[in-house]
């Protein structure tokens, strides 16, 4: 059956995209419904949850104090997981992190990380000795598709929302995180031979490679991965930034009401 | 329990420090079939805890020695995210969170007619996204609902709820003051339509008197968030939909 359905799907994936259609009516660079929620979890310093079509993902950001590298010690850590758990999804197994939930957290971690929008300098609290290590961990509890974008989005919002818990450490007054920017992942998967936006299981299913672009505030690149069998040509990828700079631009402006609230 | 004692629990006015009575429950609200990818699944506030249950199955057991030739088995895993709770948890399982899998899976193969599938298994996936004293108790909850909202037919749901003992007096509900800091904890699982037990855990110090108050106030709980769980699945599928 794993072999079969995705050979269907492939066909259809080709048939549907020969007349320039998509398998749920999108256009090609379309995005589903997606709905965000900051500050929704009690017990993490910063949260969010993501509803994207049928994925939904939880992000949190917990904080702790510990001693910096001692090539670096006046400055904190930034670090963001992903599991992908088998509650979200029939295809998900128990057991140590697979090499697609690394993936995941990896390519959310250089988006958020490389983009420079937190200032690990500003993590210090006692240069030597303590500093702040701010950990986002990111939950999947239904995969319905497209969940690098929903990680990426979810994760941004909940740190972007945080609150460095310092009275609890006893290191001075509670504080919002200071994030210099909002980065944005555009993920788009090549279905029936050409690259769509926001893939659905299906797509992702009986579809060849995925591209994920991260990009800032100022429209620069931060984070790019190509994953899965598939080669893709210079005019290809030129097209598909063109679009990422648009939705991206549309999600940061979303992050941005929900802060204000 | 904590155990430490000499931490202030009730007030001057007998009501427990966030104000409820000592028979008093915190507020349960239960949404049904929350996440599209699952088979059933359901969304269990209860204070300030927050579960998710998802169920995938029936399907084919896997590994094939985990097959019974004459009933399903019922695979529970039960997670806290890591930022469940005020000190990060570093992901994956450990003692706690194995011995709870293992006894939620047994009460709910206590519930579910198992003999229907043979040979078959069934994923229940608990997952805690905060956690405030009563996590296993609403995870059972979530687990039955989403049971309920996959198809699954059972003999009864199973609700999770929990009482205690606090500065010597039982008490309906702990929360996480009084989990700290209190000195007994009996988490159980009630059949609502038979007020069978399928589920029983405890801890700390009881009298049989004290026991068989605090089951008094399990069993009034649970009369409580049946009509809950029950008002959940029918918002689920009255409506016509799925």
């Amino acid at each position: 059956m794993v072999e079969l359905v995705p050979s269907l799907l492939r066909q259809e994936l080709n048939r549907l995209a020969a007349e320039g259609q998509r398998i749920d009516g999108r256009g090609h660079f379309d995005v589903r419904d997606v709905h965000l929620e900051v500050d929704c979890l009690y017990n993490a310093e910063g949260s969010a949850k993501v509803v994207w079509g049928d994925t939904i993902i939880y992000a949190g950001v917990k904080f702790e104090i510990r001693t910096p590298w001692p090539d670096r010690p006046a400055q904190g850590s930034l670090m963001c997981g992903a599991e992908l758990r088998p509650v979200a999804h029939r295809k998900y197994e128990p057991g140590p992190p697979s090499p697609e939930s690394i993936e995941l957290g990896r390519v959310v971690d250089r988006g958020i990380r490389e983009s420079g929008c937190i200032d690990m300098g500003e993590l210090c609290i006692v240069p030597g000795e303590k500093v702040w290590g701010v950990m986002i961990d990111i939950h999947v509890l239904s995969d319905g598709g497209n969940i690098f974008d929903a990680a990426g989005l979810a994760a941004i919002a909940a740190l972007r929302t945080a609150v460095v818990p310092a009275e609890r450490f006893d290191v001075g007054e509670d504080h919002t995180l200071k994030v210099n920017g909002t980065p944005i992942m555009a993920s788009f998967k090549r279905a029936g031979g050409r690259f769509v936006y926001d893939p659905r299981e299906e797509e992702e299913l009986g579809g060849d490679e995925r591209i994920h672009i991260t990009l800032g505030d100022e429209g620069h690149l931060h984070s790019l991965q190509k994953g899965l069998k598939g080669v893709f040509t210079p005019e290809e990828f030129a097209e598909i930034l063109a679009v990422a700079e648009q939705k991206c631009s549309e999600l940061r402006k979303m992050v941005a009401e929900k802060e204000g609230n | 329990m904590g155990g430490y004692g000499d931490v202030k629990l009730l007030r001057e006015d007998g009501k427990r420090l966030d104000g409820r009575a000592i028979d008093e429950m915190r507020p349960v609200t239960i949404e049904a079939g929350v996440l599209p990818a699952a088979d059933g699944s359901a969304m269990v506030t209860h204070g300030l805890n927050v579960a998710v249950a998802a169920v995938y199955g029936p399907m084919e057991a896997h590994p094939r020695k985990i097959q019974r030739q004459d009933r399903a088995v019922i695979d529970v895993r039960y997670n806290m995210a890591p930022f469940s709770t005020g000190d990060r948890i570093r992901p994956g399982f450990n003692r706690r969170s194995r011995e709870i899998s293992k006894v939620t899976a047994e009460s709910l193969e206590s519930v579910v007619l198992v003999e229907r599938y043979p040979r078959s298994k069934i994923r229940v996936e608990i997952e805690i996204l905060a956690a405030e004293a009563g996590t296993r108790c609403a995870g059972i909850t979530a687990a039955s609902v989403a049971l309920a909202d996959a198809g699954i037919p059972m003999r009864d749901m199973i609700v999770g709820v929990a009482s205690g003992k606090i500065e010597d007096t039982v008490v309906l509900d702990l929360d996480k003051a009084e989990d700290n800091y209190g000195q007994a904890d009996l988490p159980v699982g009630i059949l609502p339509n038979t007020g069978e037990i399928a589920f029983l855990q405890m801890d700390g110090d009881l009298s049989v008197e004290e026991y068989n108050l605090a089951m008094e106030y399990n069993h009034k709980a649970a009369k409580e968030i049946h009509e809950v769980m029950v008002d959940a699945l029918k918002r689920r599928y009255e409506g016509g939909e799925a």
